[in-house]
């Protein structure tokens, strides 16, 4: 991954120098992504000079994030016009460095570096990519948590907006941009993707190289080239990389310079994608030990057991079994059988003739077959009888019959009397 | 009723329509038109209701199912309308406002001596039930009667043996076995199970007579007295230690008698070697059962699936185990049930990695068979996720995950471990700093009758602890009162280091103006007498300035504390005066400008043996110096002199500079000076 990157940009650019400034600038964008936005405007305007246009363009931005967002792209196309630019840039950037080297004593290693790196090639370039991975990093640790939201939202743009974006970008910007772009954007993505924070990490690296062509910018300005072409590029451009970088695969594992060696992904993007695919842990697959519609054998059950008595009993003791309230107290002694049961229909209190149909009350007739008369004054007595009996339902079933019985032996006993009165 | 309703309506409009007619104007017509719209309609409603299912569907009528409701339906609705009042204690000290408690131990003993009062009650009856034979009640009301406790059956036989596994008397039982042998009847097989579970249950051991009464009103009274809980599970533990299975008990010789015994036989003798700690003895009964060509019975495997990780080492060979219990099961034809699910999670407990694998799979597994999960299956989920004292990164979804499970379902209570889950999961919120699934696990509380699964007393009191004392670190001031006064002191009572998180929460808010309420809070609830939570109330206090007002009641909240620490309980010294806490009290009463106050409060380190600071007297100075009191000032050069403090001759200096002093005065001054510069 690093070789590649380091043979893009080493094909992309005339000198080496330029690299050494790319590192520099990100010391710059960091500061400015760990703080707000509005902190950048200033820093990008240093370079660029006293353009108006960049000014208001860089205070735009400042006020929102989506804006900010755009601006980032910008930058590469910015880059690109740099690398053409080459040598040109090389004093104003290197007059930069030493400014940001003043104020930042972590670099000065790095500035040894610088030295060799005219004599060296490709060596040289390894190292100070290697630093500037070790910068990312750190600067990563010190960030607020806040920061990684800001890349959060890229991230969900979908790929072919991007490209439409890349498209429009390069057809807006100058001539040149065109051949430049791809490639350096894919080598800073995938340079990126070799880093423990792959999104933080390329858009660091792409500030980096926008920063870098802010130096440039300045240069043409002197040149009287028209900025405000290149200042509606950048915003478009930003896009494009975000996308870029969502799309790369997240299982890669990333090469963490803190020394922990290799580790897994733990960024925003990976929690993302996290949550994206997240189901539920219960729907897992299963043991496969059991088939579903299993039949029991049924075993010759006689009750319950004393083992499920205890259980019943451990399963009280464990709950909270006290009344809430009065109402809850009532119900715990009605399933004690202490208190008179609340009526839930019209049948309450009725155990004993629970169990008898209505009709046994209602129609009595049967009742008076066998021994009385079939007509005659008594049968017409006992029928208004049965009619007052079955319209009682203070008396039982047996009651009436005990009742009807009882008139039965008594028209037995006066039966002399009735055979005299001819009845 | 509907019917009828509409017919007087419509009795009233054809009246009003009469009337229509009678004046024939045109807005009236209008008017008329529309009421009659309006009831027609109403009509159609009426019908519609009526007759829905018929004029729906013509040919199929639907006729409901016989709704049967429980003997409590009217009972259970009313008490749902009833919410808890926050302002009042629980329902069971509401007879007596008298006895209503205020402090934790007050709740433990007067909802232990309600219990215990009914407990002795139930010993006299039982114990002596011919005092207790009339029935007063009408229809009878059998558990106000003794029980009976004497065998009844006297003469040798099968029903004698019956009555005495009914009562559970296990030596008596056996005894009477073995006499039915010698006499050479034969017992049903049935009978000697039920033996064999009896034996097998109390490990050969008759179970604590006075136990007998008390575990029967359990499952009707209400025993979720933490104290009685508490014994209960003691006695059960301390059985389980030193009754272990005996090698040749009486168990396994009436089992050895048996010519053929059955599932129900091997089914009492692996429970009772699992349930006394006889593992692998089970495991080798269960080959015994496998060999005569028998099935187990689900709760055989329930008993050897938590014996599982008794009888191995090694976590994945618990694991394989388990697994090798479960297929048997599935070639057995054994459908698992609830149980079978807890005792295999509650195995993977003790399984570590295995554990964290496996739980999924298992539940899933369970949950095809369309067994559902109780609040204990959650619950030894999480403890499988969440070991106490291990770090906790990373793992926090699994809460979540189980929080989105059980949101808004009301479970009952179906296994002794369910009333574990919300105090696991509290516990688990608390060592996550995870305010959000706090709430809604105890948005889960007060989903129908959960809240009984919070389990006994004791356990209320830890998970509103926990609650609490997350509360106190996560949440802002406004809120963290809310639920204060919501929960205390109707629910929980705070314990004295909860009530300190109470405190340093007002600290970091910067609300230390409530401190004096939570004093009367904390007067409540009887931890007035804490020496440390008194010393930190008073350091607050004495700690910032504060307005005017705010001091006019720390100090009137100051001489309430001084209040206790001279009072004490009964003649014995409850607070011993420090040196710190004495000076902290002054400096509150002096910035509320007490200064008579404060002078009393200075001697007292004189009487107690303690000196006070230096930077307290040059507080104190400076205040008398405001009120211009010469001859207070000088006696603080005397008091600070008669301590030997190093600061005195600077206190000195500052009085004969700042202060008008009598000749008399200066003269004690000078002298006072000479005197600390010697002893230097």
């Amino acid at each position: 991954m690093y070789r590649r990157l380091l043979i893009n940009i080493y094909q992309v650019r005339n000198g080496l120098i330029h690299t050494q400034n790319t590192r520099l600038p990100s010391t710059k964008c960091k500061e400015r992504e760990s703080f707000a936005p509005v902190i950048w405007a200033p820093c990008t305007a240093r370079p660029l000079g006293t353009s108006s246009i960049s000014f208001s363009e860089n205070k735009e931005n400042s006020t929102s994030l989506s804006e900010d967002k755009e601006k980032r792209p910008e930058e590469n196309e910015a880059k690109e016009e740099v690398n053409t630019d080459g040598q040109k840039s090389t004093e104003i950037s290197n007059a930069t460095l030493t400014l940001q080297l003043e104020t930042e004593p972590v670099d000065k290693p790095e500035d040894s570096k610088q030295v060799e790196k005219t004599k060296s090639g490709k060596e040289s370039l390894l190292e100070l990519l290697g630093a500037m991975k070790v910068e990312v990093t750190t600067v990563r640790k010190i960030r607020p948590s806040k920061t990684p939201r800001m890349s959060e939202r890229p991230d969900q743009e979908p790929m072919e907006s991007t490209h439409s974006m890349f498209q429009h970008a390069t057809a807006e910007g100058s001539q040149q941009q065109g051949t430049l772009n791809p490639a350096l954007v894919a080598a800073v993505s995938a340079a990126a993707s070799t880093l423990p924070n792959r999104h933080q990490a390329e858009s660091e690296l792409l500030k980096q190289l926008r920063k870098h062509e802010a130096v440039p910018d300045t240069q043409r300005r002197a040149d009287g080239q028209n900025i405000g072409h290149i200042i509606a590029d950048m915003k478009v451009g930003g896009r494009k990389t975000n996308g870029r970088s969502s799309a790369r695969p997240t299982s890669q594992i990333r090469f963490d310079d803190d020394g922990k060696g290799y580790t897994q992904d733990r960024g925003i993007t990976g929690e993302l994608d996290a949550v994206r695919r997240r189901k539920s842990p219960f729907t897992s697959k299963r043991l496969n030990i059991f088939t579903a519609g299993m039949e029991q054998d049924t075993l010759s059950v006689l009750g319950p057991t004393l083992w499920d008595i205890d259980l019943a009993n451990q399963i009280v003791q464990a709950t909270n079994q006290a009344p809430r309230n009065g109402f809850e107290e009532m119900i715990q002694w009605t399933k004690e059988g202490k208190l008179w049961q609340y009526p839930i229909n019209n049948e309450a209190g009725l155990e004993e003739e629970a169990s008898v149909p209505f009709h046994e009350h209602v129609f009595l007739e049967k009742h008076l077959d066998e021994s009385f008369p079939r007509q005659g004054p008594v049968r017409h007595f006992m029928e208004l009888v049965i009619t007052g009996l079955a319209k009682n339902h203070h008396l039982t079933v047996q009651q009436k019959k005990e009742h009807i019985d009882w008139f039965r032996d008594y028209f037995r006993q006066k039966d002399d009397v009735l055979k005299e009165a001819e009845a | 009723m509907a019917s009828s309703c509409s017919q007087a309506l419509r009795h009233h409009v054809c009246k009003s329509s009469r009337l229509l007619r009678v004046h024939l104007q045109k807005s009236w017509t209008n008017r008329s038109f529309e009421g009659a719209v309006c009831v027609s309609s109403s009509f159609a409603l009426n019908s519609a209701a009526d007759q829905q299912p018929a004029v729906s569907s013509p040919e199929e009528i639907v006729i409901p199912k016989k709704k049967t409701w429980s003997k409590e339906a009217v009972l259970q609705a009313l008490a749902s309308t009833v919410k808890r009042d926050p302002t009042a204690s629980d329902y069971r000290f509401q007879d007596d406002p008298y006895l209503t408690p205020k402090t934790s131990s007050e709740f433990k003993l007067f909802s232990l001596s309600q219990e215990s009062g009914r407990n002795a009650a139930k010993y006299f009856i039982n114990t002596y039930p011919k005092y207790f034979q009339k029935d007063y009640a009408q229809p009878h009301i059998p558990c106000l009667m003794p029980d009976t406790l004497e065998a009844q059956i006297e003469e040798v036989s099968e029903a004698a043996l019956i009555e005495r596994i009914g009562m559970r008397k296990v030596k008596a039982a056996v005894d009477l076995y073995d006499q039915l042998l010698q006499a050479g009847t034969s017992v049903s097989l049935d009978v000697t199970n039920q033996l064999l579970d009896l034996i097998c249950f109390y490990g050969d051991h008759d179970p604590a007579q006075e136990n007998v009464p008390e575990q029967r009103n359990e499952e009707t009274e209400d025993v979720q007295d933490e104290p009685q809980a508490k014994k209960g599970r003691a006695a059960k533990a301390s059985d389980l230690l030193k009754a272990t299975w005996k090698e040749k008990n009486n168990a396994e010789r009436i089992f050895a008698l048996l010519s053929e015994p059955n599932t129900h036989s091997y089914s009492a003798l692996i429970r009772g070697m699992v349930k006394y700690g006889a593992y692998s003895k089970a495991f080798s009964t269960y080959t015994d059962l496998l060999n005569s060509r028998l099935k187990a019975d689900v709760h055989t495997f329930n008993a050897l699936i938590t014996a599982a990780p008794e009888v191995k080492e090694k976590y994945n060979e618990k694991w394989e185990l388990i697994v090798d219990l479960l297929k048997q099961m599935a070639e057995q034809k054994v459908k698992p049930n609830l149980l079978t699910l807890n005792a295999v999670l509650k195995a993977l407990r003790r399984c570590g990695t295995v554990g964290k694998s496996q739980a999924f799979p298992v539940i899933s597994e369970m949950k095809a068979l369309s067994i559902d999960l109780s609040l204990a299956s959650y619950s030894h989920l999480l403890a499988i996720f969440y070991k106490p004292g291990a770090p906790i990164q990373g793992q926090t979804d699994i809460l979540q995950e189980v929080m989105n499970e059980v949101s808004g379902k009301s479970f009952t209570p179906q296994d002794p471990d369910d009333a574990q889950f919300f105090i696991t999961a509290m516990r688990i919120c608390l060592d996550t700093k995870d305010m959000e699934q706090a709430y809604r696990v105890h948005e889960l509380l007060g989903v129908g009758e959960n809240w009984r699964l919070l389990g006994n007393d004791f356990q209320q009191n830890i998970y509103y602890a926990r609650f609490f004392s997350l509360l106190c670190m996560m949440e802002n001031i406004d809120v963290m009162l809310k639920w204060y006064r919501d929960l205390v002191p109707s629910v929980y009572y705070p314990s004295s280091n909860v009530m300190r998180d109470l405190l340093q929460a007002l600290d970091t808010d910067n609300r230390l103006d409530l401190i004096p309420q939570i004093w009367k809070d904390i007067k409540q609830l009887g931890h007035a007498n804490r020496q440390n939570l008194v010393e930190e109330l008073l350091t607050l206090m004495a700690r910032e300035k504060h307005n005017q007002e705010v001091q006019e009641s720390f100090a009137e909240c100051a001489l309430d504390i001084k209040k206790i620490y001279d009072t004490g309980d009964r003649g014995k010294v409850l607070l011993n005066w420090t040196a710190g806490s004495l000076s902290d009290l002054i400096s509150v009463l002096l910035a509320a400008h007490r200064r008579q106050d404060a002078w009393d409060m200075l001697k007292l380190f004189k009487t107690h043996n303690r000196v006070p600071s230096e930077e307290l007297l040059n507080k104190f100075l400076m205040c008398v110096k405001e009120d211009g009191d010469v001859n207070q000032a000088v006696e603080l050069v005397q008091i600070s002199a008669g301590f030997c403090l190093p600061g005195t001759p600077k206190l000195i200096q500052r009085v004969q500079q700042e202060f008008e002093l009598t000749e008399q005065q200066r003269k004690m001054l000078s002298d006072l000076e000479i005197q600390s510069f010697n002893s230097e």
